[in-house]
C-alpha cells in the first residue's frame, strides 16, 4: 500500500463520517432544548463544528494524497506480516488475518460468558485461546500460567481492593 | 502558606515508608515493562493505574511516577542489547549503544545510560520543582477565554507533532473530541450520542478508553504477527562505565538535560526529538565526533540525558497549568481524577502538601532509580525470556480486571476491546494515537472553557481576543501550524532536521 492510498483512504473515511453525523448523527441522536438563546450555546453547537472539521481534514487528506507521489510504505509497519517480516515459517497475511478475526471473536465471546461464567474461568478460557493464537503448541509454563494468572489478580481485586469481580452461575470463588 | 511550611506539609505526607514503597516498586515495575520487548512505558504506567484504585492519592501518583521514570530509563536496556528500543525516546539511545554491545562494551554503555538518566532526571525535576509553582502561579489569573485558548494551542502542538502528517494528527485530535462528546450535555444535561444506553450517560470511561487504546493493540500485533520483538540479548561485557567515561561526557549529559527540560516542558513536543536533539548537539560539539554512530560513550549519554530530561520538566505543564504534555502524563491525569484531584493552578493553592509531596517523591525517585536499573541491567536476560505466548494473554487479562475495577462495570471492558481495535487501525493507517487521548482528555474541559466564555460574553467570540494572553496562546497556535505545515513541505521535498533521522527507528511501542 502506498502513503497516497493510504492517505486518501482515510480522507474518504473522515469525509463520509463527517457527512453522515452531519446529515444523520447529530440531528437524531444528539438532543438540545428549544429554549437555548445563542446558537454558541446549544448542546449541538460543539458537535457539528467538531464534524465539519473532520470533514475538512478528510478533505485535506484527499487533496494532499493527489499531491502525494505514492511512495510505499511497505516497510512503515516492519509488524506487519505482509510487509516482508514473517513472523512464523509460512506464515501468509491470509493467516494473519485469520488469527486477528479469531481475536474478534474471543472478545466478544468473553463479552457473553463473563456475566454466565464469571470473570476467573473466561479469563482462563480467554488467556490459553490469546496464546494458542500467538504459538500453535501450549506448554505447560503457559497452562500454569493460564490458571494462575486468572486466580491471582481475582485474589487482589476481590480480596484486596474490594472489587465485585463476577463470579458467574455455576462455580463460586471463596 | 510558606516555601517551608509547603515542604513541611509535603513531607509530612510522603514521609512514610508505604509512599516510598510504591515509588521504589513503582520505578522497578516501569525498568522491567520498558525493558521487556513489545512492552512500552506507557503501557506500564497504564496497565499500573488500576492498582491504584486503593491507595491514597500521594501514594497512588507515586507509584504511577515510578513506573514512568523507570520506564523511561528501561527502554534503552532492549535499545542497547537488542536493539530493539522499548519506548520512541530510546531510538538514539541505538545509534551507539548498540555499536558499543556489538564491541562487547554493553555493560559500558547501560552503565553510562543509567548515570547520564538519572542526572538527567534530577536536574528536570529540580526544573519541575523551580518553574512549575512560577507557572501556576502566572496561570492563577486564567479566566475561561484564556483557558480555551491554552487548551487550543496545546492539542494544536500535540495534534501535529506526533505523527508524520499534521492532517493525520489533526484527525486523531477531532476524533478524540467527538468520543468526548458521549453522555450528558455539560450545561443542559441533554443526551448526546447517548442512543439511549444509562452506561453511556457519564461518558466513555476514561481508563477503559487509554487501556484499550495502548495496551490492547500491542497484544492485537502480537497476534497478527507473533515474531515480532524477537531479538537477541548481547553478553554485558567485562567492560564498566568509569568516573572517566562519566566526566568526560558530563558536559553533554547536562546539555542534553537542558535541552529535555526545554522541549519536556513544551506540550506534546515529547522525548524522541528532545533524545536526537540532545545526540545531535552532542556528536557537534565533541572532540570524538568521529566516533559517534560507531560505539561512542559520549553518544549514549547524550541521548539519555535528552530522553529522561523530558520526565520531569512534562509534569510542569500537568501540574501548572492542568494540561498533560504527553500520554503518559496523560494517564497520569487519569490518577489525579479517579482520586478526585483536577491538577492545574488550583491545585498549588489548594493542595500544596500533594504537590510539594510530589516534588520529595520525584528527587527521591532518581536515587531508586539508580538503584533499580543498577540490578535491572543484570537481570535483563531473564525478563527477555519470558516467553511471548505468556506475557501478552496475561496483559489482556490484566487489563479486563484492571478495567471492571475502575466501576464494576462489564460494559467498560466492552469499551476496551473496541477502542483496542480502534488503536490498532490507527496504528494501521499511520494516525498517531496520542493526540486522540490528549483530546479526550482534554475535550469537554475545551468546550466547558469556551461554554463558559460564551456565556461570560453573552455569545460573542470577541472574547476570545480579549486580553493579552489570548493573543499570545492565539498567536503561538498560529506559529506551530505554520511551522508545521513548513516541516511538512521540507519533508516532502526530502530534506532532514540536522541530527535526526531520515526514517525513525522501529520502536516496541510504533
Amino acid at each position: 500500500m502506498t502513503d497516497k492510498v493510504l492517505q486518501m483512504r482515510l480522507g474518504i473515511t473522515a469525509l463520509l463520517a463527517a457527512i453522515i453525523l452531519l446529515v444523520y448523527g447529530i440531528p437524531n441522536w444528539v438532543s438540545a432544548p428549544s429554549n437555548v438563546p445563542k446558537i454558541v450555546l446549544s448542546p449541538l453547537f460543539w458537535p457539528e463544528v467538531l464534524a465539519w472539521l473532520t470533514g475538512l481534514a478528510g478533505l485535506g487528506l484527499i487533496l494532499f494524497s493527489w499531491r502525494d507521489k505514492g511512495v510505499a510504505t511497505e516497510d512503515r509497519d516492519p509488524a506487519a506480516p505482509d510487509s516482508g517480516a514473517r513472523g512464523r515459517s509460512g506464515d501468509t497475511p491470509r493467516h494473519a488475518y485469520l488469527r486477528l478475526a479469531a481475536m474478534a471473536v474471543l472478545m466478544i465471546v468473553m463479552m457473553w460468558l463473563m456475566p454466565r461464567l464469571g470473570m476467573v474461568w473466561t479469563a482462563m478460557i480467554g488467556f490459553l485461546v490469546t496464546a494458542l493464537l500467538m504459538q500453535p503448541r501450549i506448554p505447560i509454563s503457559t497452562l500454569v500460567a493460564a490458571i494462575a494468572v486468572p486466580l491471582v489478580l481475582y485474589a487482589f481485586f476481590a480480596h484486596v481492593a474490594g472489587v465485585a469481580i463476577p463470579q458467574g452461575q455455576f462455580v463460586r470463588l471463596p | 502558606m510558606s516555601f517551608l511550611d509547603s515542604l513541611m506539609a509535603g513531607l509530612a505526607l510522603v514521609g512514610n515508608v508505604e509512599a516510598f514503597l510504591a515509588l521504589g516498586i513503582g520505578v522497578a515495575i516501569g525498568v522491567v515493562g520498558g525493558a521487556i520487548p513489545g512492552m512500552s512505558a506507557t503501557m506500564a504506567v497504564a496497565l499500573t493505574l488500576p492498582f491504584t484504585f486503593t491507595m491514597t492519592p500521594i501514594t497512588g501518583i507515586l507509584l504511577l511516577l515510578g513506573v514512568y521514570k523507570g520506564g523511561i530509563f528501561g527502554g534503552s536496556i532492549p535499545a542497547i542489547l537488542i536493539k530493539t528500543p522499548g519506548t520512541p525516546a530510546s531510538s538514539a539511545t541505538v545509534l551507539d549503544g548498540y555499536p558499543m554491545a556489538e564491541k562487547g562494551e554493553a555493560g559500558r554503555a547501560l552503565g553510562m545510560a543509567l548515570w547520564a538518566s538519572c542526572t538527567a532526571d534530577l536536574i528536570s525535576n529540580l526544573a519541575l520543582i523551580l518553574f512549575a509553582g512560577w507557572l501556576a502561579s502566572f496561570a492563577l489569573s486564567f479566566r475561561p477565554p484564556e483557558f480555551f485558548t491554552l487548551i487550543l494551542f496545546s492539542l494544536t502542538i500535540i495534534a501535529g507533532v506526533s505523527g508524520n502528517s499534521l492532517l493525520r494528527g489533526a484527525l486523531s485530535a477531532l476524533l478524540g473530541l467527538l468520543l468526548a462528546t458521549v453522555g450528558l450535555d455539560l450545561i443542559y444535561g441533554t443526551n448526546r450520542f447517548t442512543f439511549g444506553d444509562p452506561n453511556l450517560m457519564g461518558g466513555l470511561n476514561f481508563i477503559a478508553v487509554l487501556i484499550g487504546l495502548f495496551a490492547i493493540p500491542e497484544i492485537l500485533s502480537m497476534v497478527w504477527n507473533p515474531g515480532a520483538h524477537d531479538g537477541q540479548a548481547r553478553s554485558l561485557g567485562k567492560n564498566w562505565v568509569t568516573f572517566a567515561d562519566y566526566r568526560k561526557s558530563f558536559k553533554s549529559i547536562v546539555r542534553g538535560s537542558m535541552i529535555g527540560v526545554f522541549l519536556g516542558s513544551i506540550p506534546g513536543i515529547g522525548a524522541a526529538p528532545s533524545a536526537f536533539l540532545s545526540y545531535s548537539e552532542a556528536r557537534r560539539k565533541s572532540p570524538d565526533r568521529d566516533n559517534f554512530g560507531k560505539g561512542e560513550v559520549e553518544g549514549v549519554a547524550a541521548a539519555e540525558a535528552g530522553n529522561n530530561g523530558v520526565a520531569g520538566a512534562t509534569l510542569i505543564p500537568l501540574l501548572a497549568l492542568g494540561v498533560p504534555g504527553d500520554v503518559i502524563t496523560a494517564i497520569i491525569v487519569g490518577a489525579f481524577m479517579i482520586h478526585g484531584l483536577q491538577p492545574g493552578p488550583m491545585m498549588f493553592v489548594m493542595n500544596v502538601d500533594i504537590i510539594y509531596g510530589l516534588f520529595i517523591g520525584l528527587i527521591v525517585s532518581s536515587v531508586f532509580l539508580f538503584l533499580v536499573g543498577s540490578v535491572a541491567i543484570r537481570g535483563f536476560r531473564l525478563v527477555a525470556d519470558i516467553p511471548r505466548a505468556v506475557l501478552f494473554p496475561a496483559v489482556l487479562i490484566l487489563c479486563v480486571y484492571g478495567v471492571y475495577a475502575v466501576n464494576n462495570n462489564l460494559f467498560d471492558v466492552g469499551v476496551m476491546f473496541a477502542m483496542g481495535w480502534v488503536g490498532f487501525m490507527m496504528a494501521r493507517y499511520d494516525v498517531p494515537a496520542a493526540p486522540f487521548l490528549i483530546a479526550f482528555i482534554l475535550g469537554p474541559l475545551l468546550e466547558d472553557n469556551f461554554r463558559q466564555a460564551m456565556l461570560m460574553s453573552g455569545g460573542s467570540p470577541a472574547i476570545l481576543f480579549s486580553s493579552p494572553i489570548t493573543w499570545f496562546f492565539w498567536a503561538l497556535t498560529g506559529i506551530t501550524v505554520a511551522a508545521i505545515i513548513r516541516a511538512g513541505l521540507r519533508a516532502a521535498r526530502g530534506e532532514t532536521l540536522p541530527g535526526l533521522p531520515a526514517k525513525p527507528v522501529q520502536t516496541s511501542e510504533d
